[in-house]
């Protein structure tokens, strides 16, 4: 495999020169955060740290139009109306510059719904398909990563086209997939001290602390399911603010409504956060997750539980989680998936085997 | 529903509208296609999303039967903007539809029974489907009862076809008001009372049930003590929903999801789910 160099001082110009061929999602520093912006002239990408919102953008915009309407009013008669649908305009080739491993990872997280489920949700199918991920290795994962929890790495492969390694004074640059190649072709090849640096890194994984065996989780959860009293102590911080589902690599929980203007208007899907007491709040004014605790308590499930089972039939222990750890990072009242896990797998281990509410 | 684009309505106008209540109309809808009509085919129990254009879009059953596909009848209880807003519309008004989605009611192996439907409100309309479905199929199905309630006479569904129900001598119909009027003359009371006092038999037989939550709670338990057993009792749920077709996440109870995977559940399989109703 071709190893390229890319300096650190070319990265803007090189992101110039992809933004000609695609659309390009850069990570930019707004304030502490560090956020995907659509590329423009005299942006810095900032690679130095994992973007505080997850990549999921490129395949799930925060908002997307599903399709225009149209009313018509008759002009004999002005109490009848007439209504066109037409269908939204196909998405651009898009390259996301800088997830982690985690993110690129997390992908197919997205796949199970979209595409797995039963429906094949043509827009995000598009997107999937134009999508190109320029990752880059993490060599220090953070305190709030696990990436290891749930089956990945700090160098983990899965799912990006072109891999970005920190060495001396830029990156040394993998192309992972064909599409990938493409991307890279313009960078020059590696000198032999980067290709060096680059073996004796690969050589040697970042060390993260031993992850903890969470086979157990899906059935601790069901077990200590109707145990309000667990619920109420994980969620009595939370403000059912929303931010680890808005941030997550892998929810995917969205909204529909349409935005009218005068006689046309469009429906739009945007991200909904389950951690809402509107979520589920029926019309009738019946919601059958009223309290923090049975919302924390659902997403922690959908997670560790639901997801798992839905997936079992292929074999392989999947939670709905990259470990990307940005849950625990953006809390403004520190909620650790990690600890509320852990904690369920130990109440449930310890708890009857029945235990019905 | 297409496949492809799971969330496009196609287009259907108003035929007909009436009103069941103070707070619930019935429509009556067709396709704008007519071809599309023509082979249009769902099984009792099923709903469809309609979409009011600017407003957004719900999810209703389908309440006619499958026996008669003339029209598709919905019937919606004014509660929310989208319910609000479809009051408003009358025949010859476009909206958008998308069905049919979801399960059925298990009619086959409900084949040779006796059925007892227990219904309040607006709980009726899903109910009716399966009701008329096995009216125009009368002799599959054995003794078939209906107790239903309402706030008052006034909150009733469907109040003609009661009448002519009530009148065919094939089946038994058993009404309750929690409030009766002056006119009044039938039972005043909770649905469950009446399921209790009538003391309909479990044996060979169904239930199926619609209303309100906490209608759909005591009845579970009337049923039971009459020794109706788990895999006798039919339900069929409500939730909010938005995709309605098992990806946008909020209809759902476990790993299960109410739009995809329901409405109907018997009270067996959401025995096995967790208890988040």
């Amino acid at each position: 495999m071709v190893v390229r160099f890319l300096p650190a001082d070319a990265v803007a110009d090189v992101t110039a020169a992809w933004a000609r061929d695609y659309h390009v999602l850069a990570p930019v520093r707004e304030g502490s955060a560090v956020v995907y912006r659509t590329w423009a002239r005299d942006m810095h990408p900032f690679l130095g740290r994992p973007p505080t919102a997850s990549a999921k953008q490129a395949l799930l915009p925060q908002t997307e139009n599903l399709f225009n309407y149209t009313y018509r009013k008759d002009k004999d008669d002005l109490t009848r109306t007439e209504v066109f649908v037409s269908e939204a305009l196909p998405p651009e080739p898009t390259l996301i510059l800088g997830p982690r491993p985690c993110d690129a990872r997390g992908v197919r997280l997205l796949d199970r719904v979209f595409l797995d489920r039963g429906v094949t949700d043509a827009q995000y199918k598009a997107r999937r398909a134009a999508t190109y991920f320029v990752t880059v290795a993490c060599d220090e994962p953070e305190n709030t990563c696990f990436c290891h929890w749930t089956g990945g790495g700090p160098r983990d492969e899965n799912g990006s086209d072109v891999m970005l390694h920190p060495v001396k004074g830029g990156f040394a640059v993998r192309a992972l997939t064909e599409a990938g190649e493409k991307i890279a072709a313009s960078i020059p090849e590696a000198p032999a001290e980067v290709q060096k640096e680059l073996e004796e890194k690969l050589a040697n994984p970042p060390a993260m602390p031993a992850a903890p065996d969470l086979s157990t989780a899906p059935e601790s959860f069901l077990k200590i399911f109707g145990d309000m009293d667990f619920w109420m102590d994980e969620s009595a911080r939370c403000l059912s603010c929303g931010v680890c589902t808005y941030l997550c690599p892998a929810c995917s929980c969205f909204n529909i409504t349409d935005e009218n203007s005068g006689l046309k208007g469009r429906r739009l899907r945007t991200w909904d956060t389950c951690m809402s007491a509107l979520y589920t709040l029926e019309g009738s004014g019946h919601n059958p997750r009223p309290n923090r605790s049975h919302r924390l308590r659902n997403r922690v499930g959908h997670k560790f539980c639901y997801h798992p089972r839905e997936v079992e039939k292929q074999g392989a222990l999947e939670f709905s989680c990259t470990g990307c750890g940005r849950c625990i990072k953006s809390c403004p009242v520190s909620v650790d998936i990690r600890r509320v896990v852990l904690d369920m797998i130990e109440r449930g281990a310890a708890a009857a085997p029945e235990v019905k509410p | 529903m297409n496949q492809q684009t799971p969330y496009m309505p196609e287009l259907a106008t108003i035929v007909e509208t009436f009103d069941e209540t103070p707070d619930i109309k019935t429509f009556r809808v067709v396709y704008q296609d007519p071809a599309r009509m023509a082979a249009f085919r769902f099984e009792p129990g099923q709903v469809g999303q309609i979409s009011v254009f600017g407003t957004g879009e719900s999810t209703f059953v389908i309440n006619s039967p499958p026996t008669r596909m003339d029209y598709l009848q919905f019937t919606v209880m004014r509660v929310g903007e989208l319910t609000h807003r479809l009051h408003t519309l009358k025949a010859g008004d476009p909206i958008g539809l998308r069905a049919p989605l979801g399960n059925h009611f298990p009619y086959q192996d409900m084949k040779g029974k006796d059925i007892v439907f227990v219904g309040g409100g607006v709980g009726m309309a899903p109910l009716r489907t399966l009701l008329l479905f096995m009216l125009d199929n009368r002799k599959d199905y054995g003794k078939i009862t209906l107790i239903y309630g309402g706030r008052t006479p006034a909150h009733l569904c469907y109040k003609q076809e009661l009448k002519e129900w009530a009148e065919r001598g094939d089946m038994q119909v058993e009404l309750t008001v929690d409030n009766g009027d002056q006119n009044w003359k039938g039972r005043v009371g909770v649905v469950p009372a009446v399921l209790t006092e009538l003391g309909t038999s479990p044996e060979n037989a169904v239930a199926v049930t619609c209303g309100p939550p906490i209608m759909i709670r005591f009845t579970v338990q009337a049923l039971e003590k009459l020794g109706f057993k788990d895999e006798q009792i039919v339900t069929t749920l409500e939730r909010r929903m938005k995709c309605g077709v098992g990806v946008c996440g909020r209809c759902n109870i476990g790993d299960k999801f109410v739009c995809v995977d329901g409405p109907v559940f018997t009270q067996a399989q959401l025995r096995q789910m967790p208890q988040e109703f």
